[in-house]
């Protein structure tokens, strides 16, 4: 079966990471959604994959092309014009014949466990189309389903406005037939409808999934994929190359790649991931829930919490950063404090376009690509810094 | 649906066909039999029962062939008998045929076999095709030409497998509508109505389209079109799971399965045979004495049975619990003792009504599994047909055997006038709103029993609260906590509270009460005065109430609200709401939920 995975989209929720990377790039607990998706997809016995991309596709390409995935043939498609999904769909019309099945995979959709084995089992249970469907958090984003007993849906209600509806979600995971791209056309290229029509027809069955499941559509939710990721790991892996000093402490399960150099005196208490090429200096403290990226350098005196830090940044020393994510290429000067909690424990609001509570207590920054932040700042909680902002220093002695 | 499997290879496949069939198991198990071959000639062995069973006690296992089908029956239409067991044989011993489907036309086909001096052995449709193979391999001497010739001539559904003395290393299979796939290994191949009976022995696959037909030996096997024999090119289909998953269909596990099945199971038992339960009825009236017999779940269906018949045909009848039945029962020929099992099996429900019937006393039954020992020792059976129930915790047959309790309450109220013509309407009315409104409350409240039972999985003590009929339904719903997420829940009447028990009441215990709906207005008050204790003392309650009486956030600490519903089946709505709640706390704690520590599906030891 082939597998055609969605990458084109913006995912401006995503701010200010998506501004400069399509959404399934997204790092977590130490590689992107998108190699996730892959293993997963290789795992179940798929590896002919079609990816759309859109929205900064050569970023995707150079990545993947960087990668070696074993085994998968994977092949692009471009959607030149962000007109939705549907349409990003519509893109993969001629690579699959007529008659013949495949599965659809939204790229923001994150999972521990193998959602693509379990859809095909059910496929080949019912031997018609299927939808992954799951649990969620909160069903207001979502495609609420109605099922009867023979797992057939027998009705969608999207994106519920009141908060009455229980029900399971569509997953962003299908297996569908090549016929489904005439109930697109004839839909306007709309998902939502072609899907309905495909249940008032034919038929739609659900594949439910009881395992975790994240769509991350806010950049706080990035930490929630990542430690979703790292509760399911069940050992530790130390590369050959990798050097770890004198007085090294190692707790809990931890992923050190090739050629990390860890100074004396550190302590890593997992679960925990440390890139290629990583340097951790002297004394630092790395606590659990912490990825951090390819070629990153931490300063000696360093504390890490609960973050995802992408590749190339460096945290100068004696800085704290807990409850964030840093994109790529971020340089942080020593002694810099993401603050993550406020002084009455209130839940964090964030201000990425309007202004959203997280719900969480315990929230520190969202700084993107390329960010220079100058020595001696302290950064409110929640708060989000755009790609390539430079933020001087910030002295409390100067020479004037 | 039946389930058929077969193999042909160089070593002994008894074992194969046996493991096969009990994979297949799921598709029914009310009888099964196998077909192999000793040289040149058919051996041939059938009962009724499961397969297990079948196996030990004929000794299939002993016999060496390289060669067999077998099949493993459910029963639809016609009785679990031997004599309808496959495979079936033709006249001369030389075919002998397995089959999942229906031939519609069998009626004509079998006067016109007869006709021609071909004697029948069973009622079933399938043994018409053994002894079409046989006439027509008479004139061509060739069986693929025979089963061409038989497939022109059957109409209906039909997956079937042949083994004939003609051409011993051969399997003949076809299929139409009814599933069929191949499994192709080296010096071995397997036909299976799906993969589950080959998965353990290979991963390669090839599935059969409608209208097709295959010729399996150890080394080869061709695929071809029945409408112009020509051959078919077959993908191999790599199968990359495990056997176990793949027979549940879109849903994680049996438990859920059986839990959504419900709607459609009620449905069958509202469609029982009114004569059937009007028998019972008639025993039920006649007895000078009554017990309601189950053990486990069927304890507490006995004990909602007790209420129910209590409120709409004013007989008390007490529940026993099977094992403290022969310190309890009083019984002699004026007695009745009415048995709940799901096995039919239950070998403490089984001594029960073994010592009643050495009294003297009338027996009756619901029960699932057709043929089972209970079905066939009681005076009267009622066979509520949920179909198998593969998960260890019992769910849609418990709801079942309420329903069909509840529907003979009520036609009891009826001819003794506790209920007029009327109320037993509009009961009935009521009954046949369930399937429906269950139907509802899976898709629309499974995302909050969800989130309650994730956000409150580690809590170590519950205790499950209500009153009246409620108080079974708290008994069986703490009994699915205990079974399947290993949490220490106690069925307590919520009246119990006030006289000894509030004493626990502290951070370490939580509650679950069922609210009865408010039309049921002394049952309510009460039950929110039980409440009103446990929050007075700062404790926790999960409240299950219905709409009308709104959210009420003061009076419960978390709650699940339920669309309004007629009173008669509200308990039965809440059982459901029990059932998803073990299931998701299980979910949550990662228990093995299909089948949990320490039980057995049919506990069949004393």
């Amino acid at each position: 079966m082939k597998a055609i995975i969605l990458a084109a989209g913006k995912g401006s929720h995503l701010r200010p990471f998506s501004d400069t990377r399509p959404q399934p790039m997204i790092g977590v607990a130490g590689r992107t959604i998108l190699d996730n998706s892959l293993e997963l997809l290789n795992c179940s016995g798929i590896n002919d994959i079609f990816v759309v991309v859109g929205h900064k596709r050569d970023k995707l390409i150079d990545a993947l092309r960087e990668h070696d995935h074993d085994g998968l043939n994977i092949h692009y498609v471009e959607q030149k014009q962000n007109r939705g999904i549907g349409n990003a769909v519509m893109q993969v019309k001629s690579k699959i014949s007529p008659g013949e099945y495949f599965l659809l995979l939204y790229g923001d959709i994150l999972t521990a466990d193998n959602i693509f084995s379990k859809i095909q089992q059910s496929f080949h249970a019912f031997k018609c189309p299927v939808a992954s469907i799951c649990l969620p958090p909160s069903n207001e984003q979502f495609g609420n389903v109605f099922l009867n007993a023979q797992m057939e849906i027998t009705k969608i209600i999207e994106k519920p406005k009141s908060n009455n509806l229980g029900n399971y979600v569509l997953a962003g995971v299908f297996v569908l037939p090549a016929s489904f791209f005439q109930l697109l056309e004839s839909s306007g290229a709309s998902m939502e409808k072609a899907l309905k029509k495909m249940v008032a027809g034919d038929g739609l069955r659900a594949s439910m999934w009881e395992d975790e499941w994240l769509d991350v559509v806010h950049p706080w939710e990035i930490l929630t994929a990542n430690k979703m990721i790292m509760d399911s790991w069940e050992e530790s892996s130390i590369a050959k190359t990798a050097t770890l000093e004198a007085n090294v402490t190692l707790q809990g399960i931890v992923k050190i790649e090739a050629d990390v150099l860890i100074k004396a005196g550190a302590v890593i208490e997992g679960p925990c991931s440390i890139g290629r090429g990583s340097y951790i200096g002297n004394n630092s403290l790395i606590r659990s829930y912490t990825s951090l990226g390819k070629n990153c350098e931490v300063g000696s005196g360093v504390e890490l919490k609960n973050c995802v830090v992408m590749d190339d940044t460096q945290i100068g020393r004696l800085s704290f950063i807990g409850d964030s994510v840093l994109g790529e290429n971020v340089d942080i000067g020593s002694g810099c404090m993401t603050v993550n909690r406020t002084i009455d424990w209130k839940p964090i609001t964030v201000k990425n376009g309007k202004r959203i509570s997280t719900g969480m207590s315990k929230l520190g920054a969202f700084i993107g690509d390329g960010v220079v932040v100058g020595a001696g700042n302290m950064i409110q909680p929640g708060t989000v810094v755009h790609s390539g902002e430079i933020i001087p220093a910030c002295y409390s002695v100067t020479h004037k | 649906m039946c389930g058929i499997s077969g193999v042909v290879g160089l070593k002994d496949v008894s074992q194969l066909l046996f493991e096969g069939i009990r994979n297949l198991e799921y598709r029914g198990y009310d009888s099964c039999g196998v077909a192999l071959m000793n040289k040149t000639r058919l051996i041939i062995k059938k009962d009724i029962g499961g397969v297990e069973g079948f196996y030990r006690k004929h000794d299939v296992l002993q016999q060496k062939s390289n060669i067999g089908i077998a099949h493993t029956r459910w029963a639809t239409h016609g009785k679990v008998t031997k004599g309808n067991t496959h495979p079936f044989t033709s006249r001369d011993g030389n075919f002998a045929v397995v089959h999942n489907g229906i031939i519609s036309n069998y009626r004509p086909l079998r006067d016109q076999l007869k006709k021609e001096g071909y004697k029948f052995s069973s009622d079933t449709d399938t043994e018409v095709i053994a002894h079409l193979l046989e006439k027509f391999f008479k004139k061509s001497r060739n069986p693929e030409k025979a089963l061409l010739k038989t497939l022109n001539l059957i109409e209906g559904t039909f997956a079937l497998a042949f083994i004939c003395t003609y051409l011993p290393g051969h399997i003949f299979c076809a299929k139409r509508e009814s599933p069929l796939m191949l499994g192709i290994g080296d010096e071995i191949k397997f036909v299976g109505s799906d993969f589950n009976a080959f998965i353990d022995h290979t991963k390669n696959a090839v599935i059969l389209d409608d209208g097709e037909y295959a010729i399996l030996s150890r080394d080869s096997y061709v695929v071809k079109s029945i409408l112009n024999e020509e051959e078919v090119t077959k993908p191999i289909t790599k199968i990359e799971w495990d056997s176990e998953t793949s027979k549940k269909g879109g849903y994680p596990h049996y438990m859920l399965k059986e839990i959504y099945e419900q709607p459609q199971t009620i449905s069958n038992a509202l469609d029982l045979e009114p004569s059937g339960l009007d028998d019972v009825v008639e025993m039920f009236e006649k007895a000078e004495s009554s017990y309601f017999l189950g053990v486990g779940t069927t304890f507490y269906v006995a004990k909602y049975a007790q209420y129910i018949f209590s409120e709409l045909a004013q007989r008390f009848i007490p529940p026993i619990s099977s094992d403290e039945f022969l310190s309890l029962a009083n019984v002699n020929k004026k007695t009745l003792v009415f048995a709940m099992s799901q096995s039919g099996e239950t070998f403490d429900t089984l001594s029960a009504l073994k010592f009643s019937q050495s009294k003297g006393a009338k027996t009756a039954a619901v029960v699932n599994v057709m043929g089972s020992s209970i079905a066939r020792m009681v005076d009267k059976v009622i066979l509520q047909g949920s179909g198998p129930e593969i998960c260890v915790i019992s769910t849609k047959a418990a709801l079942s055997q309420m329903v069909v309790l509840t529907l003979l309450a009520m036609k009891l109220g009826l001819k003794k006038k506790v209920i007029s013509k009327k109320a037993y309407q509009e009961n009935l009315k009521s009954l046949k709103e369930l399937p429906a409104i269950i139907q509802g409350v899976l898709n629309e409240r499974s995302g909050f029993i969800h989130r309650i039972a994730n956000k409150y999985c580690k809590n170590k003590n519950w205790l499950y609260l209500g009153r009246g009929i409620y108080y079974p339904i708290a008994l069986e719903s703490a009994l699915k906590m205990k079974e399947v997420a290993y949490v220490h829940a106690e069925g307590m009447p919520a009246g119990f509270l006030k006289h000894g028990t509030l004493a626990m009441i502290d951070d370490d215990i939580s509650s679950i009460v069922f609210v009865p709906p408010k039309e049921k207005k002394d049952l309510y008050q009460s039950t929110i005065h039980s409440i009103e204790e446990i929050r007075a003392r700062s404790g926790f309650v999960l409240g299950i109430h219905f709409t009308e009486q709104g959210k009420n956030h003061d009076l419960f600490s978390e709650e699940l609200i339920l669309p309004n519903v007629p009173p008669l089946i509200a308990p039965l709505i809440q059982l459901v709401i029990g059932q998803l709640f073990a299931y998701f706390t299980a979910t949550s704690l990662k228990r093995n939920i299909d089948k949990p520590r320490f039980l057995a599906k049919s506990v069949t030891v004393g």
